[in-house]
């Protein structure tokens, strides 16, 4: 087996593992690979020594929303933020919808041609993906702050490590970061803990909690992310993926 | 962060004589007062003096949202607009118009509570209000845009998300029956030719911030759920309009239309509104639908959502779909609205050639808020077609106008129910063209003086629903008797007051509404089954007084009216009751500020009181029975000379109208004679200055 071969089916593996609910413990999976620069944020586990933070468990679940059913009262965005964070604010709300609510996904450009309640009435729900590896906000964090949480897995923003840089906002090409003014951090969608607030507060039924699903490829990106992954982080990922 | 919950904290005031932009501490100024039109009364009162007219510099228009909006709170999107009233006849008097929409709750986020705009700026200009950078800006390459050129140029400059309330071609030219709109299609009437007279074309707002709920959230969420559990369909209507499995009553004329087989059929795919049963949280945007209650079965298939406020879940606004009028109309198929801005271009029309639910009929309406929402023309709560429609038919419009201007209108057109006419007619109203339209645009009471036309004969018509000041009645006998006819009385426009109807067109049977109604007013009998009405008694004046500070109290709060009260509800195992403390329940979680369901209906009644001062004060008299609280003799009459109390007439008694206004004074603890609060009355509720301002110049009792 060749060098380049071995690591692509060590990656694989590391991958089917992940996707599997295995319930072998991550240090004996970490040692099956032979000590490749790998290490896992799972719950409580802190990051091997050998080298930062890269691949992380596949979240549990995600909302789903159905833009025909929104009738954007933006009770999401306030549920969010009130029921978790004491106040309303649409700003940091983790799932948005004022930013699509007038003109759509695309903005004033489009005026009354686009979406949104000038154009075709339809108002496009955003919601955090949950990423799969390799997720953008995680990676671009320079103090590793962002973190799986049990039990969904969610990625979530562990506030004590976040220093407020906001890097991870350039790293989301769906924008689904915020950063509170109010508390100097980032947040982003943490699912509830698997009772989302949004889904419960929809007064049209838009959005359903569900098993996590892979939609990154599916929805499309809002920007072209900016954020540089550190030198250590592309390291790792050389090491994985050198062919 | 502001040291309170609700609030923002802080009061905008921008002088645009000057350019001066400054800001006041909101709970410093203005606590006494809440928010809202509180706000907009203590300003008009201090600083705007008896005699100013509403297009004078001197007049001030005051933006004023409450404590709720931008919160959780369900139905608080609305934004009170106090000024001196352009339409009220014969002279401007203090009146609020509200907007819904995302300008409320913007405003709050952006950081403020109220914006008060003084002065006349020397050349068009508009309002950018960006978080705390605030900037008067040049609106020359905006004037003379309608409404919705004006909001896109604005939010390409402000951004998507911002919320503008702007003005078309109608307030711009000073015609008294002119909008502000936002959020494409929430307007507050009346105040389009007072931001005309001022050179402001539109106020942007931003806001990034956060409104704090001072309680503990696990409480507010309980709270919100509770409150949540209490709402009907629009207009509180707690009962669905035809059966459902769940459902032990029904009511035809409630506006909870859904149901299995009723679609939102213009959408993809379509939708199946569904049975809605009331515990179900997530199926309440739903249960309303105002195109099909107001257009009939046709409108399901044209339905694409229900559209509304910040955080409401009752979607009033319904956006339809009807792409034959591209074609036809050279119109958007799409458009949306509800009730009287929803029926605006088919209320012109005396008859359609396929019938009033038609679809001819919802191609007017497509017309009509085409044309209305973009040039900003108000319809007085429909005032304007019943006028138009009397004016033409009585052949009052021919003998007026010159034969030349007459001829140049297509009245053929109009008499068979085309809706192309509504392209002469609108844009000529909001452009004063001409004789017709520029009367029209006055406002009904400026027009029949214009004319020579005598205020009786309008008074007399029973079908014009015309009240006294310029305008109509708003939910009056028809809707609650004695207790209606008493609201109508005590504002400067329409009462714009649901607290009543939203109870007694609940559709719940008689008997439920009379238990309720004794748990909340004392007696069985301070509510009858609507056209079988019975005599006055003192619980229909505690009604009456309830209803009025409800109504000032969700307008000081930014809680909707045209929801609220919340005193029943859906839930069988309430007995229908709702929650008559969920105002004080909201208020005091989302404020930090603990006050009780009394403390706060006192609170109202200061600020209702503030506005009777404000009334008194700017009329210069003090015979407010006589000379302001006056009823239309329509109200004593039915067409089939039916007696007043008999079964299925709206008809009054005029003795007993008397004592219904007796009884309403001394619930008030006003002066029977005159009308007029009194001096202990004021200084009870904290408004001794008030007082003592009448007292100086006469007026009090």
């Amino acid at each position: 087996m060749t060098g380049e071969k071995q690591k692509h089916e060590i990656l694989e593996s590391a991958l089917d593992f992940i996707n599997s609910s295995h319930s072998s413990s991550r240090r004996e999976f970490f040692l099956m690979t032979g000590g490749l620069i790998i290490a896992f944020s799972a719950s409580g586990a802190k990051a091997a020594k050998e080298g930062p933070v890269i691949i992380m468990d596949q979240a549990e679940g995600l909302v789903i929303a159905d833009p025909t059913k929104c009738v954007g009262c933006r009770r999401c965005e306030l549920a969010c933020t009130e029921f978790n964070d004491g106040k309303a604010s649409p700003t940091i709300a983790r799932i948005k919808i004022s930013r699509n609510l007038n003109f759509g996904v695309n903005g004033i450009p489009t005026g009354q041609r686009g979406g949104g309640a000038w154009g075709n009435g339809l108002v496009i729900q955003d919601i955090c993906n949950q990423c799969p590896h390799p997720v953008p906000c995680a990676n671009a964090c320079p103090n590793d702050a962002i973190v799986v949480r049990p039990p969904t897995n969610a990625r979530v923003v562990d506030s004590k490590r976040c220093s407020g840089c906001k890097m991870c906002r350039r790293a989301c090409p769906w924008e689904m970061m915020s950063f509170d003014s109010g508390t100097n951090k980032a947040t982003k969608c943490f699912l509830c803990d698997g009772s989302p607030k949004c889904v419960e507060a929809c007064p049209s039924g838009a959005l359903t909690y569900a098993a996590w699903r892979d939609l990154t490829g599916k929805i499309p990106p809002r920007v072209a992310p900016t954020a540089i992954v550190a030198p250590e982080k592309a390291q790792t990922c050389n090491e994985c993926h050198k062919k | 962060m502001a040291k309170h919950g609700g609030w923002a904290g802080k009061v905008l005031r921008v002088d645009l004589s000057t350019g001066k932009i400054s800001t006041e501490d909101t709970l410093e100024k203005y606590r006494d007062y809440l928010g809202g039109t509180g706000i907009g009364y203590k300003v008009i009162w201090d600083e705007v003096q008896a005699g100013v007219k509403s297009f004078d510099p001197a007049n001030k228009i005051v933006y004023g949202v409450g404590p709720l909006a931008g919160t959780g709170a369900p139905c608080n999107g609305r934004t009170a607009i106090t000024t001196l009233w352009p339409t009220c006849w014969p002279k401007a008097l203090v009146a609020s118009g509200h907007m819904g929409g995302q300008f409320a709750a913007e405003l709050k986020y952006a950081g403020y509570d109220a914006i008060i705009i003084e002065g006349r700026a020397d050349r068009p200009v508009w309002l950018s209000v960006w978080d705390e950078k605030v900037e008067i800006k040049d609106a020359r390459q905006l004037w003379g845009q309608g409404i919705r050129r004006t909001t896109i140029e604005i939010n390409q400059q402000m951004g998507p998300e911002a919320s503008v309330a702007a003005i078309g071609q109608a307030g711009e030219n000073l015609a008294p029956m002119s909008v502000v709109m936002n959020s494409y299609s929430h307007s507050a009437g009346g105040v389009g030719g007072v931001m005309g007279s001022k050179n402001l074309k539109a106020i942007g707002v931003r806001g990034t911030g956060s409104v704090r709920i001072a309680g503990n959230k696990e409480e507010w969420e309980k709270l919100i759920k509770l409150h949540l559990s209490l709402l009907g369909a629009n207009n509180q209507h707690v009962v669905p309009s035809n059966p459902q499995p769940w459902a032990e009553h029904y009511n035809a004329g409630s506006r909870w239309m859904a149901s299995a087989g009723r679609r939102w059929g213009a959408a993809n795919p379509s939708i199946d509104t569904g049975a809605c049963e009331p515990h179900n949280l997530n199926r309440i945007a739903y249960r309303t639908n105002n195109a099909a209650y107001f257009l009939g079965d046709k409108a399901w298939q044209h339905t694409v959502r229900g559209n509304g406020c910040t955080a409401c879940p009752i979607r009033c606004h319904t956006m339809l779909k009807v792409p034959a009028v591209s074609a036809k109309y050279g119109i958007p198929e799409l458009g949306q609205n509800t009730c009287v801005g929803l029926l605006f271009g088919r209320a012109f029309f005396k008859s359609f050639p396929d019938g009033p639910k038609g679809q001819t009929a919802i191609e007017a309406c497509m017309v009509g808020m085409y044309l209305a929402d973009d040039l900003g023309v108000w319809d007085n709560y429909g005032q304007l077609q019943r006028d138009f429609q009397a004016l033409y038919y009585n052949g009052i419009f021919k003998r007026k106008v010159a034969e030349k201007e007459f001829n140049s209108y297509s009245w053929n057109k109009y008499e068979q129910g085309d809706p192309t006419f509504l392209f002469e007619l609108l844009p000529r109203i909001a452009n004063k063209e001409g004789e017709l339209a520029t009367a029209l645009g006055l406002g009904t009471g400026h027009l029949l003086e214009r004319w020579g036309i005598p205020e009786q004969e309008w008074l007399e018509n029973h079908d014009l629903l015309y009240w006294k000041l310029g305008h109509p009645k708003h939910h009056s006998n028809e809707d609650a008797g004695q207790c209606g006819v008493i609201i109508n009385t005590q504002y400067n426009r329409d009462a714009q007051c649901h607290s009543h109807s939203n109870f007694t067109r609940n559709g719940l049977p008689i008997e439920v509404q009379k238990r309720l109604a004794a748990e909340l007013w004392g007696s069985p009998d301070a509510v009858d089954a609507v056209a079988a009405f019975t005599p006055m008694n003192a619980h229909k004046a505690k009604m009456a007084k309830w209803s009025l500070l409800r109504k000032e109290l969700h307008d000081c709060l930014s809680l909707c009216n045209w929801m609220g009260p919340w005193v029943a509800s859906p839930l069988k195992e309430r007995e229908y009751r709702g929650d008559d403390s969920i105002e004080s329940l909201l208020y005091s979680l989302a404020t930090g500020d603990k006050k009780s369901r009394q403390e706060l209906d006192t609170i109202a009644e200061r600020i209702f009181l503030l506005h009777r001062a404000l009334t008194i004060r700017d009329m210069g008299a003090k015979d407010m029975r006589t000379k302001h609280d006056t009823i239309p003799d329509w109200v004593f009459t039915d067409p089939k000379d039916k007696a007043a109390f008999s079964k299925g007439t709206i008809r009054m008694d005029k003795e007993d109208i008397k004592l219904a206004m007796d009884m309403f004074y001394e619930e008030m603890a006003w002066d029977k004679e005159t009308g007029s609060p009194t001096k202990a009355t004021y200084r009870r509720l904290g408004l001794g200055t008030v007082a003592d301002e009448l007292a100086k110049r006469g007026l009090l009792p």
